[in-house]
């Protein structure tokens, strides 16, 4: 029987495709005995489950290098070292050896025994790691059901389920998955963010979805709307298909705007930049006509088991120059915390409270030697083509000040040394830290140009840990402060003449670009995935018009207040 | 047999990062080797058992290891123990 389903859109796109419900961790597993003559067969599917599940975190280790390895790299390398664990498997054994359970209960009773003792912990960043467990176990028990089937994703099947790690939805697309459903969650997760970037459909929130839905009912999926319809009619496969249809010929429409220049409807050229970590990422924002590279990551150079020396540094940054053929190219400095771990034992990983901890220029200035290592390789890259070097995690001038004594004397060095460099290589801080925002006037003499990191500012400035799923919409760039702080600060730079570029989520949203606009911003700093979006928007705006209901928008009181502007000032056609 | 009194005297306790160094450092022996905190021992060699203990900074335990290679792996977790696990500060 047709049913509709009411979620929130956490990845656009369209999906048609057959419902595979995925039950909340082991909930469907009953106590079961077996017999003695059973014991073996079900020890040799428990290890045939381990291999399984060995065998599918290394694939996925290898498919995400590059992009996103950092964002879920962590959690890998928790689950591995779990997945080995002699003792989470000698209970498993012994449950099935001397209890007589099979498999599956096993696995289920280990679970409840360890949650049990985890929940009585008092730290909670021990009673938490239950989270890395339970997550290893319904991997083990989804892998005990490969044979059925009745878990893992098979294409052209929708995923039906509570809740999506950020791990699982590469492997599921790459199964063939063609959209995701979850009951909780929130569009601003880590898993929303990272089904955005592989263009996988998502609608979260759905939350009747597991007892509304069964399994093989076919699902279409609208991934914009959040919007899901079970059982389709004939009306609503019309709907889909010529939605589908609107999705492909705006993609094609959208690829035309490639030549095209960022300039709003009244005349004004808009700059747009790239955040970029890899080669990719290079080709496909000077492919895009990107004005440069706004933000190049260098954490991924320090996730090996050994630290990056300079040159290997200065190789990579070399290349990132010449890749970008005279396009200013800006570099990030390292900004890794505890929870963005290396495994060269440079962050701390243990540190009770990682967002307000050693991190990003913090650690930098407390390790000279490798901080260093690395302005001389960006320092070094600025004689292949215009490099800026962008602070992150700044929260007053002291920082900026030893950075820039830092900058002064490796130019004197690499220069006495014969190398050549460019006459000039601008310093630039980002703004994440509200203590920055607020303090800017008074450091703003120091630095060439800012960046603001909308991402951790956000997070900082509302309290509101943006994967806390507890904290529902509490996370969001359309608070009143947020807006003020952002209007101030670009205003403060505009004064100063110094360049002043966003690059958090926020830029990369087209549905923000008319405010921020209105806001004053004129340099965007997004992922090469949505720059031609984000060029699309700016290109329907009319930019005179919206500064001058900038004050409207600052005058917003609240969210829907803010939602309430954004509806009346939507381009036409966006 | 070897036992050893130790204290968990980095800042930080004994998490992720502790206990997976901790795993590893154990990892090449062949000795058995447990720990023993707040009336608990856990096999010294997963990072589950020693996850379990919960041992926060300045918790007391004790190492007992046992087999051919037990001095080399007692001094190894005692070094360990004695460097705070690397930690800063």
């Amino acid at each position: 029987m047709r049913q509709v389903l009411a979620g929130h859109g956490a990845s656009r796109g369209n999906a048609l495709g057959r419902a595979r419900l995925r039950l909340p961790l082991l909930l469907d597993v009953a106590e079961d005995r077996i017999g003695t003559d059973q014991v073996d067969a079900e020890l040799a599917r428990l290890h045939a489950a381990v291999a399984a599940v060995r065998e599918e975190i290394l694939a996925l280790r290898d498919r995400l290098q590059g992009a996103l390895s950092h964002e879920v790299g962590e959690f890998i390398d928790m689950h591995s070292l779990l997945l080995d664990d002699p003792e989470l498997l000698r209970g498993v054994e012994e449950l099935i050896r001397k209890g007589l359970h099979g498999a599956d209960y096993a696995l289920r009773l280990q679970r409840d025994r360890l949650a049990a003792v985890f929940a009585e912990m008092d730290d909670p960043y021990f009673r938490n790691r239950i989270d890395d467990i339970n997550h290893v176990i319904s991997r083990l028990h989804a892998a005990l059901h490969k044979r059925t089937g009745d878990v893992r994703g098979v294409a052209g099947e929708v995923l039906v389920t509570d809740a999506v790690a950020p791990s699982e939805l590469a492997q599921l697309q790459s199964q063939g998955v063609v959209a995701v459903v979850t009951t909780g969650g929130s569009t601003l997760s880590h898993s929303a963010i990272l089904a955005r970037s592989l263009h996988l459909p998502l609608v979260v929130g759905a939350t009747q979805a597991l007892q509304q839905v069964n399994d093989g009912d076919v699902l279409v999926v609208d991934g914009a709307g959040g919007q899901v319809v079970v059982e389709p009619s004939a009306a609503d496969l019309r709907e889909y298909r010529a939605r589908v249809r609107d999705e492909r010929r705006e993609r094609k429409q959208l690829y035309r705007l490639r030549r095209e220049p960022s300039r709003t409807v009244d005349g004004v050229d808009v700059r747009i930049f790239a955040n970029a970590e890899s080669r990719e990422d290079v080709a496909e924002a000077h492919a895009l006509g990107a004005a440069g590279i706004g933000l190049y990551r260098t954490e991924f150079l320090f996730m090996g088991e050994t630290l990056p020396d300079e040159d290997a540094q200065f190789r990579a940054y070399r290349d990132v120059a010449l890749g970008m053929t005279g396009r200013t190219v800006t570099i990030r400095t390292l900004d890794i915390g505890a929870d963005k771990a290396d495994r060269t034992g440079l962050a701390l990983t243990d540190e009770p409270n990682p967002a307000l901890g050693l991190r990003g220029v913090r650690l930098s200035l407390s390790r000279a030697e490798i901080f260093e290592a690395q302005m001389r390789a960006i320092v070094r890259a600025s004689g292949y083509g215009p490099v800026r070097v962008l602070v992150p995690m700044v929260s007053g001038r002291e920082e900026i000040v030893a950075t820039a004594a830092l900058l002064k004397r490796v130019r004197r060095d690499l220069t006495s040394e014969g190398h050549e460099i460019a006459e000039h290589i601008p310093l630039g801080a980002m703004i994440e830290v509200p203590a920055a925002a607020i303090s800017l006037p008074g450091f703003i003499d120091v630095v060439d140009f800012v960046s603001v990191g909308t991402n951790d500012l956000v997070q900082y400035l509302l309290a509101a840990d943006r994967n806390n799923e507890a904290l529902g919409e509490l996370y969001t760039p359309l608070h009143p402060a947020v807006l003020r702080l952002l209007e101030n600060v670009i205003r403060i730079a505009r004064r100063r003449a110094k360049p002043l570029a966003m690059c958090g989520e926020m830029a990369g949203d087209a549905q923000f670009t008319p405010l921020l606009l209105a806001l004053g911003l004129e340099e965007f700093s997004l992922h090469p995935g949505t720059l031609l979006e984000v060029r699309r928007a700016i290109r329907a705006c009319d930019l005179d018009a919206l500064r001058s209901r900038a004050p409207a928008l600052l005058r917003a009181r609240d969210r829907a207040g803010i939602e309430k502007w954004m509806r009346a000032n939507a381009p036409a056609d966006a | 047999m070897i036992e050893r009194q130790l204290l968990v005297a980095n800042k930080l306790g004994l998490h992720a990062r502790a206990t997976a160094k901790l795993v590893q450092t154990l990892a090449p022996f062949r000795c058995n080797a447990t720990l023993t905190a707040k009336g608990r021992e856990v096999n010294a060699k997963s990072i589950m058992g020693v996850m379990l203990l919960a041992a926060g900074h300045g918790t007391p335990v004790v190492l007992r290891v046992e087999g051919d290679d037990e001095t080399a792996a007692a001094d190894a977790i005692s070094a360990l123990f004695e460097r705070r696990f690397d930690e800063e500060g």
